[in-house]
């Protein structure tokens, strides 16, 4: 199956706690396209008590199986990447919307959907042309019996509906054998 | 206890290929002018000309197959297009309340055309009882009006035309006769019964 690997840096802001118990965290902010020349947990930024830490670069896998999401995710008003962190480390970093909402039920993962880089975009965008399939959806409904399209079983068999065996020792040769 | 004999004939030869005993006791049958006793007739003269080998090979044509047999001699199959469905879980939940259970070593389900002919000759000769039954089932004819009445006739027919079928021509002809029997006694019962009890007096 075909796939295809983007790289994203991924941008943590660290705000000042809200309150004497609650402790500094680092929450995903931004992404960016180009990966800076930076060590993971690098700190970018300090305007007053808000920092803003590199958090390292991750893979965002693209597969063909997965395009109509992508082409989902790229309708929306906000096309996003999602980011999921565990202990503060990212773990996953999705362009499959399904995927990233599925993550986000997890209480004990941080996940943001965050704003996906131009650059990014248009490479999801030349992926989805390459490799989508359009499949029409078909509602598969009940049919009567009396329909033609009717998927009982014959009541009798007749000859011609039966297996009949036509290679090895009846004939033909087995299959992949010329 | 004729009834019984009967149901548990067509029992046995939907149950497995008959061997060669089994078609010489066939073969001595002997059958009046009625269309039950002419078939019947039909059906010694052709066990006493069928070989085994050929019987078995027919029967695997009809009832196994390759990928599925002919026909498919279940209930639940000529009720709903489908097996294994509602039809058969009537059966097992009637056959439980009557104390009537599968006999160990045997897979078929219970709505094998067989099985429920074999609970029809327990039924006529008294070692079933059918009373039990609620909901307008009750006693043999409600469970012959609920298990094989609605099915057994076409299933019979289906038989005399499978391509394959040959000895079991002859076979659906007496299955299809009895059948027919059958179901016009139960209702001449169940008219005599509706004639007679106290309510009938008031009419």
């Amino acid at each position: 199956m075909p796939r295809d690997v983007v790289r994203v840096a991924v941008l943590g802001v660290s705000h000042p706690p809200a309150n004497k118990w609650a402790k500094r965290m680092v929450r995903p902010a931004a992404l960016m396209a180009d990966v800076p020349n930076l060590e993971v947990g690098a700190l970018m930024a300090e305007q007053g008590d808000v920092r803003t830490y590199y958090m390292g670069d991750h893979a965002v896998v693209l597969h063909s199986g997965e395009t109509a999401h992508y082409i989902d995710n790229l309708r929306a008003a906000k096309p996003s990447l999602w980011v999921s962190c565990d202990n503060g480390e990212v773990r996953l970093v999705t362009a499959d919307p399904y995927e990233g909402e599925a993550m986000a039920s997890d209480p004990e993962r941080l996940v943001e959907a965050l704003a996906m880089p131009h650059a990014v975009a248009t490479k999801i965008n030349a992926f989805i042309e390459t490799h989508h399939v359009y499949e029409e959806f078909h509602k598969r409904k009940r049919v009567p019996a009396t329909s033609p399209h009717d998927p009982r079983a014959p009541r009798v068999l007749s000859d011609n509906e039966k297996w009949v065996q036509t290679r090895g020792k009846a004939g033909l040769p087995p299959k992949g054998v010329s | 206890m004729l009834r019984a004999q009967q149901w548990s004939l067509i029992a046995a030869l939907l149950v497995a290929p008959p061997d060669r005993d089994m078609l010489d006791l066939l073969s001595s049958l002997t059958g009046d002018d009625t269309a039950l006793g002419q078939a019947y007739r039909i059906l010694a003269e052709t066990a006493g000309s069928a070989d085994v080998d050929d019987i078995a090979r027919e029967y695997f044509e009809l009832f196994v197959g390759v990928g599925r047999g002919e026909l498919l001699p279940y209930a639940s199959f000529y009720l709903t297009g489908f097996l294994n469905e509602r039809p058969l879980a009537d059966l097992r939940r009637d056959l439980a309340m009557m104390g009537v259970e599968r006999a160990a070593g045997r897979f078929e389900p219970e709505d094998h055309i067989a099985s429920i002919a074999e609970v029809m000759a327990g039924l006529a000769a008294g070692n079933f009882d059918a009373s039990v039954l609620g909901c307008g089932a009750a006693g043999e004819a409600g469970f012959f009006a609920r298990h094989l009445e609605p099915w057994a006739a076409q299933f019979f027919d289906d038989l005399a035309v499978a391509p394959s079928a040959r000895f079991y021509r002859s076979v659906a002809e007496v299955g299809r006769i009895f059948t027919d029997i059958e179901i016009r006694a139960f209702a001449l019962e169940a008219k005599a019964h509706r004639t007679s009890g106290p309510s009938a007096q008031r009419l």
